[in-house]
């Protein structure tokens, strides 16, 4: 262990440049993992906040989020005559792009009536629109393009002024719009029209059985918020996952060849030292140890760094863009740790083969 | 010294390996990252590339079909037939929908063709009817593949059930597939019969494009026209500004790995030859000298990681399509440039080091026994 110890620190900046490439690595990872969680934090903002348990669907429509829905006409008072409903809030949702200071923006837009709700479920500045030509708008969206109260947006062709700015409804894709559903159906062109409908069973009713009879309507498909939230993920899981997964792949390779590199140089230098060792006795084991060791050390200690480095880029980052948002749940410190410890192991092959090939005799020869 | 520097280079294989590869692997996640996204633009406007229509109206300040919704009274269509120069108007119904198979369900743009449709019918057909009738469908190849459907085979969309009498080609992409219908049937499905979402016009020859867009904008309310090309650069748009935030996150992670792993190795590379470069300086060798060895070197190994990078990502993006993902990648000129100057940037950062360890050596160290 104390060859270890000296082998490793006995050249400091190649030590701090291990330590570094290894912390990037993990920082990467974290990042990564932070960030999916937090997209689906955000994905699944809206469900998790609006009223009701249960959501009603135009039929082969399983996501809030994935396709429009639009559901057939009197689903409102269908639904409500359905046994166990204690009631239904009608909402009209429908992605559009906003053209914001050049740039297209695009943003989830949600009709609502302000009495029943559905709307957003805090106001950080401002009230709910009153009128047709007032809404909501996310607040960091508001913030990005220096939008404030009462100040005016386009939206298809008619203005709106923003009577207030909501808190929670943002994403890096996309964010909320609330408008009254009147207006939203005015600007759609689509009167009366219904996307989805939140329903909340009377209190004590099994949701599953309300579930079942609701979806004896014609046309509909109705499913509970937590089976929405799930498809809604996974939605967005199947397109981002791919490319997320081949950069944590990318980092755990670099972290590999950055420890194995740093050791193997490490190891080469030390070759004559090694030698002696073999022929004064040691066995290959107590050697494998040593180059474990100090691969476990650069390892531990980036994965540390790399923790820390994590925490700071995330902040800063979400400083700098306030719509992305990165949690960290304790399971992927582990998971970093985990990691590391791979990378330690995969990294320690190289310089072991060399000590294992490395013939006794070698330090006489010079 | 440039000899020297290849000597260097070349003598330790294994470390020639690892810098080599990383520095690819971080320029392969630029690269790679870049062909996803142009990919992904290329097939988002290839309904509109491929419409056969010279210009696109739709509701005003509408300016894509991606993400967006528009729609327009059906008075629009022949508002838009009586204006000059105007040679044929297709309109289209469009929305966001599923095309369901049993459990599985895919994310696709529902297009609805009426029966004469001259425009927005699918461009490219793999087998079967190029425009759908009433209760008919045409799906993507690939999404039908995915779905173990045939032709003949039904599917669920907009809640109803239809018969899949076409497979179309390049109508999907890493978010979602493009499907068509009868209009009449988006019509009865969407219960709203007073309503298109885009008009595809073409003009009549030798008439010039902006002079009919603007007499569209001028002569029919509450609509915007656009000329295709910049309806397909709007469509492109929406792609690129939703990915330029992430996009500038992962460059830099992927520059900071490839620093990491060039520094590195370059690093210990000089720094196992510290006795040889001693006996140079020794010898009468200026620091100059050592130093273009060392960016040499450097260089040698960001270009060779360059070439590897970009034979990845040419070999992954041959790959992908023939695994049946609808993911496509395409490298952009702008990206290679970027990638380059990213490379040398990575080159003269990871010679700093150890330039100043040269530029600290004493030539004596060798005399030392050291």
């Amino acid at each position: 262990m104390f060859l270890a110890r000296r082998n490793l620190f006995q050249d400091k900046t190649r030590l701090a440049l291990s330590i570094g490439g290894v912390a990037l690595a993990v920082m990467l990872i974290l990042i990564m993992d932070g960030f999916l969680a937090g997209m689906n934090r955000q994905i699944t903002s809206y469900l998790d906040h609006s009223e009701g348990s249960i959501i009603v669907a135009q039929k082969g429509i399983s996501n809030l989020l994935g396709a429009t829905s639009l559901l057939p006409p009197r689903i409102e008072s269908d639904a409500e005559a359905v046994d166990g409903v204690s009631e239904a809030i009608p909402i009209l949702s429908q992605f559009i792009i906003l053209d914001l200071h050049e740039k297209k923006q695009p943003v989830y837009l949600i009709g609502y009536d302000t009495e029943q709700g559905g709307g957003p479920w805090e106001i950080a500045e401002g009230r709910a629109p009153q009128t047709d030509d007032e809404v909501i708008l996310d607040r960091v969206l508001a913030q990005r393009h220096d939008l404030a109260l009462d100040d005016h947006i386009e939206v298809m062709g008619r203005e709106f002024t923003i009577v207030g700015l909501s808190k929670g409804t943002t994403s890096w894709m996309t964010s909320f719009l609330f408008m009254r559903k009147s207006a939203a159906e005015s600007l759609l062109r689509a009167p009366g029209a219904v996307s989805f409908l939140l329903v909340e069973p009377v209190s004590g009713q099994e949701g599953s059985e309300v579930v079942n009879r609701l979806n004896d309507i014609e046309g509909v498909n109705v499913l509970t918020k937590d089976e929405m939230k799930v498809n809604d993920i996974k939605l967005f899981a199947r397109i981002f996952s791919a490319p997320l997964r081949l950069m944590i792949a990318i980092a755990f390779l670099v972290g590999i060849m950055v420890v194995g590199l740093v050791i193997y140089t490490a190891t080469i230098e030390r070759q004559r030292e090694y030698g002696v060792l073999k022929a004064i006795g040691s066995s290959n084991r107590v050697l494998y140890g040593v180059v474990t060791a100090q691969a476990l050390f650069a390892s531990l200690a980036g994965s540390l760094t790399g923790i820390l480095f994590a925490y700071g880029a995330a902040d800063l980052i979400m400083a700098l863009r306030p719509q992305f948002l990165i949690v960290f749940n304790p399971a992927d410190m582990a998971w970093a740790l985990a990691a590391g410890l791979g990378m330690a192991l995969a990294a320690a092959l190289f310089p072991a083969r060399v000590i294992a090939g490395l013939a006794p005799a070698e330090v006489f020869r010079k | 010294m440039i000899r020297l520097a290849f000597r260097n280079l070349f003598q330790n294989r294994t470390r020639l390996a690892i810098s080599v590869g990383g520095v690819s692997l971080a320029l392969l996640l630029i690269l790679a990252l870049d062909a996803i996204f142009t990919g992904v633009e290329r097939q988002t406007t290839a309904f509109i590339d491929n419409s056969g229509a010279d210009i696109f109206v739709a509701q005003k300040d509408v300016r894509n079909m991606h993400m967006a919704s528009s729609s327009l009274p059906v008075t629009a269509i022949d508002e838009v037939k009586a204006i000059e120069g105007v040679e044929e108007v297709t309109a289209i119904l469009y929305t966001g929908n599923m095309i369901v198979v049993g459990e599985e369900r895919t994310l696709a743009y529902i297009i609805g063709l009426p029966e004469d449709a001259e425009m927005g019918v699918p461009w490219k057909i793999a087998s079967g009817k190029e425009i759908p009738e009433a209760g008919e469908a045409i799906i993507d190849e690939r999404v039908a593949q995915k779905s173990g459907i045939e032709i003949g085979d039904t599917v669920e969309i907009l809640a109803r059930e239809f018969k899949v009498v076409g497979f179309s080609e390049e109508t999907t992409n890493i978010v979602n597939s493009i499907a068509f219908i009868s209009a009449s049937d988006f019509q009865a499905q969407r219960g709203n019969s007073g309503v298109v979402s885009y008009l595809l016009v073409r003009v009549k020859p030798g008439v010039g494009i902006e002079a009919v867009v603007s007499r569209i904008e001028q002569e029919v309310d509450g609509v915007t026209a656009l000329p295709r090309a910049s309806f397909s650069g709007q469509e492109a748009r929406v792609v690129k500004d939703m990915s330029t935030d992430v996009l500038a996150i992962m460059n830099s992670i992927g520059v900071l790995i490839g620093l990491a792993v060039m520094a590195l190795t370059v690093y210990t590379a000089v720094l196992s030859r510290r006795r040889e470069f001693g006996v140079l300086k020794a010898l009468g060798a200026r620091n100059g000298h050592l130093y273009q060895a060392v960016l040499a070197q450097a260089l040698m190994s960001v270009l060779l990681g360059f070439t590897i990078g970009l034979a990845f990502t040419l070999l992954i993006s041959a790959v992908i399509p023939r695994l049946g993902l609808s993911m496509t990648l395409e490298i952009s000129r702008a990206s290679l440039i970027k990638v380059g100057i990213v490379s040398l940037v990575i080159t003269a950062f990871s010679a700093i080091l150890p330039i100043r360890q040269i530029a600290g050596l004493d030539p004596a160290i060798v005399f030392r026994g050291k």
